[in-house]
């Protein structure tokens, strides 16, 4: 009877161990990302059950915000930090580190009864800014261009925005959408549609890419060589013109669980991962470079 | 420079669309995706309880044991804000304001107003315009910043920001004239243009050119105020504020000497926020006017201020203190006042909606404001603040 008090310490004290132990690594931003992170945290828990991990979306400019607020440890973002977003951090004792998990190739989509394969970067540009209005101008059928993007908030917005319109304004007329997935509900319902999304996107469950939409070769300069997101090689050489790296950042060098899930995410493990959910990995190259620095 | 005149022109075509839009609007002829607008409102509501046995510190009726306000409910603040995002880099921001009309502290029980103050107890809670302005970003330069209109001043805004907890109170040189009844010529908002530059993460700085009038009023004199403002952050989290201001002013019979007075405002501040949750702040400022002047003796208005709060839980609770010098007159230190704020701000459901139990200890010499006799008192008073924010 005397040892149950001692029973009931022991225990109290071994729960309270694992639960001020296992601390939560939480991620938030970008939504081209979330799928991906979450698919990648899923499989990293399962093999360290001790590392609980949350993940959430919300746009790269919310988990920029989370980290400068230290309400996330890790920040999806599919669009550099702006040297704004530099200055606010630095105010408030945050060193932003960002690491290269995956490359993008940001895809321009079209639903399939559009006869158009392939636009220069130019001419997606001269549509979003509102100055192509009908496909006819570049080769299509006599069909107003409608126009799906994502909300300013979104590192895509961003994205596309600096290297595609070349920092000029979004037309009016783009339908804001809330994500990827709703950009490309859009687009199926809509034959004049064209829409931006993450490669990872592009295919259904069987690694097929999806039904009713089409994605577009882009090329650099007029009668160019037009290149699919699809194409790694393209992509990695850089022939492709619109691919990007999504990054995950931390509040300077990260260290304990939060280095180990994104050591596992930029090594073999987490890379094959990358892999099978349609975006393209790091390389050897200048990514991996940069981040074996700031793990450093 | 063909950039330059570029840009000029974008603010220029900028500033000539807003009528154009409002013209469209009347006509029926919105644009088919307007640009994205938002309304939000902010109000704080205290259930404010005097536990001094003195009486508040601004009010001390005649007979406290027949008038003795020792507890209401206020809204100190409801704000009303529309903001339409033109473009990409340009902001438009309309601003409504709503307070009594005079510190609610005045309040005379008896309708009529305490000495030095001008509110009866029939004053309205009533709306006026806080901000009306342009906002462009990467003015001329990346990470340049130009306000046009009716807007915030520099003076008040790193400590506000640091600060965080405007709901339960202003910052020093903000509520200085709350806290002591002296007036000092300084504003949240005028009626100018301010220039923000962001040098580098260690360098900022900005320039500002007001009327000198406040925000809501029309310019009175033909001299105008200029703000400077630098901010050094050596190292991540922590950064010193450097702040100036100066504005000349029409002569005044009282004091036939000062042929062109002068007003000027000396301000530091600094902030730590190295450790994760935690902020702590400090600031100082004198303000120098010809026009303050007792027995033909020049005196300054100053004060000084430290703070902190601490995020035990990030978004959902936070405890914070802060403690205030307030020197009305560097000649008579009777004046003098000190009060200290303690309390947490807890947001039970979603951070739009919070409590902030609050308690401030406020010492002051209460013989030289209303009464013959200079006594020292100490008030003690306790605010439930709701903060609402939609």
């Amino acid at each position: 009877m005397k040892k149950t008090p001692i029973i009931i310490l022991i225990t109290v004290t071994l729960l309270a161990g694992l639960l001020l132990g296992a601390k939560m690594i939480q991620v938030k931003g970008s939504d081209t990302m979330v799928n991906l992170v979450q698919i990648l945290a899923e499989e990293y828990m399962d093999k360290n059950p001790g590392t609980p991990i949350a993940v959430l979306g919300g746009g790269s400019g919310t988990g920029i915000t989370g980290l400068i607020n230290q309400t996330c440890d890790i920040a999806n973002t599919s669009r550099d930090i702006r040297p704004k977003e530099i200055d606010q951090a630095w105010d408030k004792g945050v060193s932003p580190k960002p690491f290269v998990v995956a490359v993008d190739g940001l895809s321009i989509v079209v639903n399939e009864k559009n006869p158009v394969e392939q636009l220069t970067v130019a001419q997606v540009g001269a549509m979003y800014r509102g100055e192509i209005k009908n496909w006819q101008a570049v080769g299509g059928g006599k069909q107003a261009v409608s126009l799906y993007g994502r909300q300013s908030n979104s590192g895509t917005y961003v994205f596309m925005q600096e290297f595609v319109l070349g920092n000029k304004n979004y037309s009016t007329d783009m339908k804001e959408m809330n994500g990827n997935a709703q950009i490309l509900e859009g687009i199926l319902q809509d034959e004049g549609a064209v829409g931006y999304v993450g490669v990872g996107y592009l295919f259904d469950e069987t690694g097929q890419v999806r039904k009713g939409i089409k994605i577009l070769k882009i090329s650099k300069e007029p009668n160019g060589t037009g290149y699919l997101p699809t194409d790694k090689a393209a992509v990695d050489s850089g022939a492709y013109p619109i691919a990007r790296p999504l990054y995950m950042a931390t509040n300077g060098k990260p260290k304990g669980a939060v280095a180990a899930f994104l050591q596992w995410i930029v090594g073999p493990e987490g890379q094959a991962i990358v892999e099978r959910e349609g975006f393209f990995t790091i390389g050897e190259g200048k990514y991996k470079a940069a981040n074996d620095k700031n793990f450093k | 420079m063909r950039k330059v005149l570029r840009k000029v022109t974008d603010f220029v075509l900028g500033l000539l669309m807003l009528p154009m839009v409002s013209v469209m609007s009347l006509m029926g002829q919105t644009p088919a995706t307007p640009p994205p607008q938002t309304f939000s409102a902010t109000v704080y509501l205290d259930y404010r309880y005097y536990l001094s046995q003195n009486g508040p510190v601004t009010l001390k009726p005649a007979n406290p044991a027949t008038a003795y306000l020792d507890n209401q409910f206020i809204f100190r603040r409801a704000y009303f804000t529309y903001e339409n995002k033109i473009s990409d880099n340009l902001k438009f921001r309309f601003r409504l304001d709503a307070d009594n009309t005079a510190n609610v502290t005045g309040v005379s029980l008896t309708g009529t107003p305490p000495s030095g103050t001008s509110t009866t107890r029939d004053d309205k809670l009533r709306p006026f315009m806080k901000h009306l302005y342009l906002e462009y970003s990467n003015f001329l330069i990346p990470k340049m910043v130009l306000n046009v209109g009716m807007i915030e001043t520099l003076t008040f805004k790193p400590a506000e920001e640091r600060w965080g907890l405007r709901s339960v109170a202003k910052t020093l040189v903000d509520g200085y004239r709350d806290i002591t009844k002296k007036d000092i010529a300084s504003t949240s908002a005028d009626i100018g243009v301010t220039l923000k530059y962001s040098i580098a993460k260690y360098f900022r700085m900005a320039a500002g050119y007001y009327n000198g009038a406040a925000f809501s009023k029309a310019e009175n004199d033909q001299y105008k105020e200029i703000e400077l403002q630098a901010q050094i952050t050596p190292i991540a989290g922590f950064s010193i504020v450097g702040y100036y201001d100066y504005e000349r002013k029409l002569p005044v019979t009282a004091f036939p000497l000062e042929t062109e007075p002068t007003l000027a405002t000396y301000k530091v501040d600094a902030f730590f926020e190295m450790i994760k949750g935690l902020v702590i702040g400090a600031e100082w400022f004198v303000h120098r006017s010809d026009l303050n002047q007792t027995s033909g003796e020049k005196y300054d208005v100053g004060g000084w201020s430290v703070f902190g709060r601490y995020a035990v839980k990030p978004d959902k609770l936070q405890l914070f203190a802060r403690y205030d010098s307030y020197n009305p007159s560097s000649l008579d230190t009777g004046l003098d006042t000190t009060l200290l704020i303690a309390g947490f701000d807890w947001a039970p459901y979603s951070s739009t909606w919070r409590l902030q139990p609050n308690v401030w200890f406020q010492s002051y010499t209460d013989g030289l404001r209303y009464n013959a006799s200079a006594t020292k008192n100490s008030d003690i008073v306790f605010n439930l603040t709701f903060f609402l924010s939609f």
